[in-house]
């Protein structure tokens, strides 16, 4: 015990003014040792040894797929090692107990480079999402929270412009990733900053002001991890370097003693640098007479001033800086020799397609590595053809044989492959077919170079068998590989570059030519769109946030102009009646779609409750009320089900629904039953001049408004935003999707109740026909069925519309048979206006 | 044990078809009444909840939480359409059959163009067509007619063939039909492709939507088709007679050890999913429980399974 004390004194011991030299005096911060980690076969992390002192700023380098990520990883407990220890400010730590909240209470933080913020939420509700506690228990909590985030985005970045109640998915990249930076960085117990390509969508004033205050807190004893792509900003920034290859430490020391060559050649980078390929030269002359298989012109081609045709037999490379337009351009190409129409592009054969991005865009996980080779060929035949396995075995040896891929396995699943061997696969779909033109787009993404030269060689084969092969790279390197190069710049190609003109500074240069300051360059053409946007969302968000409220307004009016009565007290107190229940569970399924799933079973459940408290409740109370919380509990239930076992929610609230109407129908198998006096007497007061259900239902909408706005609420809408970054910021999902249930329980039991006080009876179906319209109201409301988004007042008001159209049809003499139609289209209808105001926002 | 489980990983219809063997072992022992006659009972029901699970099947396989909810509404629509049209005269069949699969292939395209080109998630567009349905039902409702079954449906749901249900027969080709469709032609393997990675699958050159329409136009045109028998079997139709197949068909599928997420389909697995289901339903209607109980069972043991399955997959991918 003493020592861990004297430890602890020991950190905070003062640390050497000057943060640049290491301070060996106090003990380090963090010692991982021997740390090794496997997926499958591939050894990610081997023996590795990374000790920070505090104060240092540790520079950490390597190729894509060195290992770095999973280190990370697991010195923030997000990945479990398979051997080595961890020591924190000299006490060991187990990796069993090591979890993301433990590690960030032991002031470890980790600024992602896929960024961790809720895009719903706003910058100071992102700032609540990291540190819970810092608001203490009060209600008013907000506050407090926008002094945080202004003063700890100010502290890094001084005049940033970002307002904490600016909503984080109107924000450019630049400013998402400055908000996220400062969210870590103001954490007061913080020890230790792992920045994972924190510079990379920042302008280079923004980059300065995060350098200085790097060094500023280094001087206080913050030890930071840099980790970056762009090697000299790593030089310039930090004390020491540390360089990993193949998931193992291959050099480490003080930074002034490495230069941006010498950290290349250690990455395993273009060490040997081969020179451009001069033996297919001689083909040359015949790919000039070659039929274009591709032509590009227009708008891609505009700065250039002339169309591009590229024959076959090439190999053709696209280049420029992320998101210079070189991407669309791929995949508009794929589009077009699927068959497409694009005003820039003649396409004149078909196309394979190679992603770098196997685990989104190539991989099937449940096949093994033969049907994954084959299904680009299979899908050319028709629907109804047989399948012939021994052709598509013949096929697949050759091209496994080509790429060198060990046949055996063939059998075996994807998966169990290794990244590169998995690519290989993928590679080999996209040339079985014999299309002649084949796409690929940044394939050797995190690919071992042993893996790499087998692609160079096959690229190379497939072009001189007279395929045009189209070659998106982000290593400026791979690019040498291609016989003609388009430089892109502002989503257009700039340069054409052919054969000997092809260098890295040829590329780079034409990459950056607009640029004053060469290098450091940020990414200007995302600027201009992501600039724009937050004006086109103001518009559209505009108009959704009215549809609710004008919708409402126009069968209101309609109501009062069919008949008159219907405007009295008396009239708005007896049409709203029948809202309350339908509010209720409207804004119970708002919670429920806010995670971004959907409750088939909410009617039906408040249907129970409107049996339990018209039958039991009245005679036995006790029992009663213990019923109601049973049912609640295995409601609440549902989530945690949900949760575990990964299960998509409408079947669980399908089946859920049945168990509800069973357990209603075993209680009370007819219609029947009466109100408990006490709750008729809740439901049956009255204000003077204001009728009884308007005040219930606005009542009703602020409770939804003060759950929605709550810290739950807010921790339950960012769940459904991220749900990813908030498990890594120390939220338990489990417990969260159990909240959610059990808020929207109580909801749905609130409006389970509210049908009992209202009908004095009960009646098992009578709440199954609310499911179906309590997912229109939360549409119409302007909530998001994908997660995230949700908005009571909007649900409350589409609710109320809903409910009224009911009585507008039978004003209008027309047969309650047609109720469920006009239901159903107007749900469709509503869906499929908001599908297109989305489309538009995205095209502008 | 290890070599057993991967033994049923390869084939998740043996679950099922091992709850069947248990479930009539114990009935058998149990009640001494269940023998190989009231087999062949629970056969013909199932048989009428192969179908639409079969359809619901294909809708499941494509992925993304795919689901067709509209199975019940189409059933009972072609129930009352086929009992309208028909009339019990065989001539009027074809013009029946032609109403109801007309019927069928609309609702299909209309629930794929609802998914495809407006984006709307499954459920809830198959949801709303299952709303917009239920009001068409009650338009029919008013003219029905008659009781009358025209001969060959009769024949059709209620004859045998050497003392087999021919409707038990039908079911068994259903099933052959469609697992050598699943395993042996282009569409089996495309289906899967889409289920399992529909980015992955579109970059592969496969044609998503017009698999995805496939599955929703087969669900609805055989959903359609059950109607028909249905009506033919129960000597008429009612409203809410296709209720009970909302549940049953996702439960029949998913029993069966078809894949929640999509990309693996087994119909052999359906078929004794199916059979399975309606055994359990049996077995509460022997023991005498309430019809509440009932559903509340069939609730559980469908989320029970889902439950267990979800577990499995996360075995089957660590």
């Amino acid at each position: 015990m003493s020592s861990a004390l004297s430890k602890d004194r020991h950190l905070h011991a003062p640390v050497p003014a000057d943060g640049d030299t290491l301070p060996g005096r106090s003990g380090p911060v963090v010692v991982l040792d021997g740390i090794s980690k496997s997926y499958g076969p591939s050894r990610v992390n081997d023996g590795i040894h990374l000790s920070i002192h505090p104060g240092e700023v540790l520079g950490l380098v390597g190729a894509n797929g060195a290992g770095k990520s999973t280190l990370m990883r697991i010195l923030c407990g997000v990945t479990q090692p398979d051997e080595g220890t961890l020591a924190i400010a000299g006490t060991p730590v187990e990796f069993g107990s090591h979890s993301p909240r433990e590690a960030r209470a032991r002031g470890i933080r980790i600024v992602h480079q896929e960024l961790s913020l809720c895009t719903n939420l706003t910058v100071a509700e992102n700032f609540f999402l990291e540190s819970p506690d810092h608001g203490g228990r009060s209600p008013v909590w907000r506050p407090r929270y926008r002094a945080l985030a202004r003063r700890g985005i100010e502290a890094v970045f001084p005049n940033s412009g970002i307002a904490p109640d600016a909503v984080v998915g109107d924000l450019t990249l630049g400013q998402r990733q400055m908000v996220e930076i400062a969210r870590a960085a103001s954490d007061p117990a913080l020890r230790l900053l792992i920045l994972d390509e924190p510079t990379s969508s920042l302008d280079s004033e923004r980059g300065a002001q995060l350098h200085a205050f790097i060094r500023r807190r280094a001087r206080d004893g913050v030890s930071f991890i840099f980790i970056s792509h762009k090697l000299r900003e790593v030089l310039d920034v930090v004390a020491s370097v540390v360089v990993m290859r193949n998931g193992r430490v291959v050099r480490e020391g003080p930074a002034a003693g490495f230069t941006i060559h010498a950290l290349v050649e250690l990455m395993g980078g273009d060490g040997e640098r081969r020179g451009r390929r001069t033996g297919g030269v001689p083909d040359g002359s015949a790919r000039q007479d070659a039929v274009p298989l591709l032509r590009i012109g227009g708008q891609a081609t505009a700065p250039l001033g002339r169309s591009i045709d590229v024959a076959a037999g090439t190999v053709l490379g696209l280049a420029g800086l992320e998101g210079a337009g070189q991407k669309e351009l791929l995949h508009r190409i794929r589009a077009c020799a699927a068959g497409g129409r694009d005003p820039d592009l003649t396409c004149t054969a078909q196309a394979g397609f190679v992603s770098g991005d196997r685990q989104r865009e190539g991989v099937f996980a449940l096949w093994d590595v033969l049907r994954n080779m084959t299904i680009a060929e299979v899908a050319r035949r028709r629907f109804t053809a047989l399948l012939s396995p021994g052709a598509e075995r013949e096929a697949a040896e050759r091209w496994a044989g080509q790429l060198r891929l060990a046949p055996e396995r063939l059998p075996s699943r994807l998966l169990d492959l290794s990244g590169g061997n998995q690519q290989k696969a993928l590679v080999a779909r996209a040339l079985l077919p014999g299309f002649d033109i084949v796409l690929l787009d940044d394939p050797m993404r995190g690919v071992d170079i042993g893996a790499k030269h087998d692609f160079y060689r096959v690229i190379r084969e497939a072009a001189d068998a007279g395929r045009l092969v189209v070659w998106l790279s982000t290593e400026d390197v791979e690019l040498l590989e291609c016989d003609r190069v388009l430089v892109f710049q502002n989503g257009a190609i700039v340069r054409d570059l052919e054969g000997e003109d092809i260098s890295e500074d040829s590329i780079v240069g034409s990459a950056f030519q607009s640029e004053a300051s060469g290098r450091s360059a940020p990414a200007p053409a995302a600027a201009g769109p992501i600039a724009a946007k937050p004006e086109a969302s103001n518009w559209t968000a505009g108009l959704v946030s009215l549809m609710p409220l004008a919708s409402l307004a126009l069968v209101a009016g309609a109501l009062g102009w069919l008949n008159p009565s219907a405007a009295s007290l008396f009239g708005v107190d007896l049409l709203l009646s029948s809202a309350v229940p339908l509010v209720l569970i409207a804004l119970a399924q708002m919670v429920i779609v806010g995670g971004s799933q959907v409750d088939l079973g909410i009617g039906a459940y408040a249907g129970l409750v409107n049996v339990i408290s018209a039958t039991i409740l009245v005679e036995q109370p006790a029992l009663g009320a213990a019923l109601l919380a049973a049912v609640l509990a295995g409601y609440s239930l549902l989530g945690a089900v949900i949760e575990r076992r990964r299960i998509p929610a409408i079947v669980v609230t399908l089946g859920a629904s049945f168990i509800w109407l069973g357990c209603g129908f075993t209680l009370q198998a007819a219609p029947g039953g009466s109100s408990p006096d006490w709750l008729a007497a809740a439901f049956g007061w009255q204000l003077p001049g204001l009728p009884t259900a308007a005040v219930m239902v606005v009542l009703a909408g602020l409770c939804g408004l003060l759950v929605d706005r709550s810290r739950l609420g807010v921790v339950l809408r960012a769940f459904g935003n991220n749900g990813h970054a908030l498990v890594q910021a120390g939220w338990s999902p489990l417990r969260h999707s159990v909240l959610r249930y059990l808020v929207a329980g109580l909801f749905a039991t609130a409006a389970g109740l509210s049908m009992t006080a209202i009908t004095t009876a009960s009646d098992i179906n009578a709440g199954s026909s609310f499911t179906l319209l309590s997912i229109a109201a939360v549409v119409i409301g302007g909530c998001r069925l994908v997660g995230g988004v949700t908005a009571p007042a909007g649900v409350v008001a589409g609710a109320v519309t809903l409910s009224l159209i009911g009585s507008l049809l039978s004003f209008l003499d027309i047969s309650t048979d047609y109720n469920a139609a006009v239901q159903g289209l107007l749900l469709i209808g509503i869906l499929a206006l908001r599908t297109m105001i989305d489309r538009k926002e995205t095209e502008a | 044990m290890r070599t057993l489980l991967t033994w049923t990983d390869k084939r998740p219809w043996a679950w099922s078809l091992l709850g069947i063997l248990i479930l009539w072992l114990v009935l058998g022992i149990l009640t001494a009444r269940f023998s190989v006659q009231s087999l062949s009972g629970v056969m013909t029901t199932a048989a009428f909840l192969l179908f639409p699970a079969l359809g619901q099947m294909l809708v499941v396989t494509t992925g993304r939480g795919n689901i067709d909810l509209s199975i019940p509404s189409v059933i009972t629509l072609s129930a009352f359409l086929s009992v309208n049209i028909v009339g019990g005269s065989d001539q009027m069949l074809p013009l029946g059959l032609l109403a109801v699969l007309g019927t069928g292939l609309a609702v299909g395209l209309l629930n794929a163009l609802l998914v495809l080109v407006l984006r709307i998630p499954a459920m809830i567009a198959t949801l709303a067509t299952g709303y917009v349905l239920a009001t068409a039902t009650m338009l029919a409702n008013r003219s029905a007619s008659g009781f009358q079954i025209s001969p060959i449906l009769t024949w059709l749901t209620s004859g045998r063939v050497a003392s087999v249900p021919v409707i038990v027969i039908v079911a068994l080709l259903a099933t052959g039909l469609c697992a050598l469709m699943l395993k042996w032609t282009v569409f089996g393997r495309v289906l899967s492709a889409v289920g399992q990675n529909q980015r992955a699958a579109a970059f592969a050159g496969i044609p998503v939507g017009r698999v995805v329409t496939t599955t929703f136009v087969a669900s609805a045109m055989i959903a359609a088709l059950t109607g028909t028998l249905l009506s033919a079997r129960a000597g008429g139709a009612f409203l809410d007679m296709g209720s009970p197949f909302l549940l049953q068909s996702v439960g029949a599928v998913v029993l069966g050890g078809t894949l929640i997420f999509g990309g693996s389909a087994t119909a052999a697995g359906t078929l004794f999913g199916s059979v399975l289901l309606v055994l359990i339903v049996t077995t509460m209607q022997i023991a005498g429980l309430p019809g509440g109980t009932q559903e509340i069972i069939q609730g559980v043991v469908i989320i029970a399974v889902l439950a267990f399955a979800g577990d499995a997959r996360s075995r089957g991918s660590a």
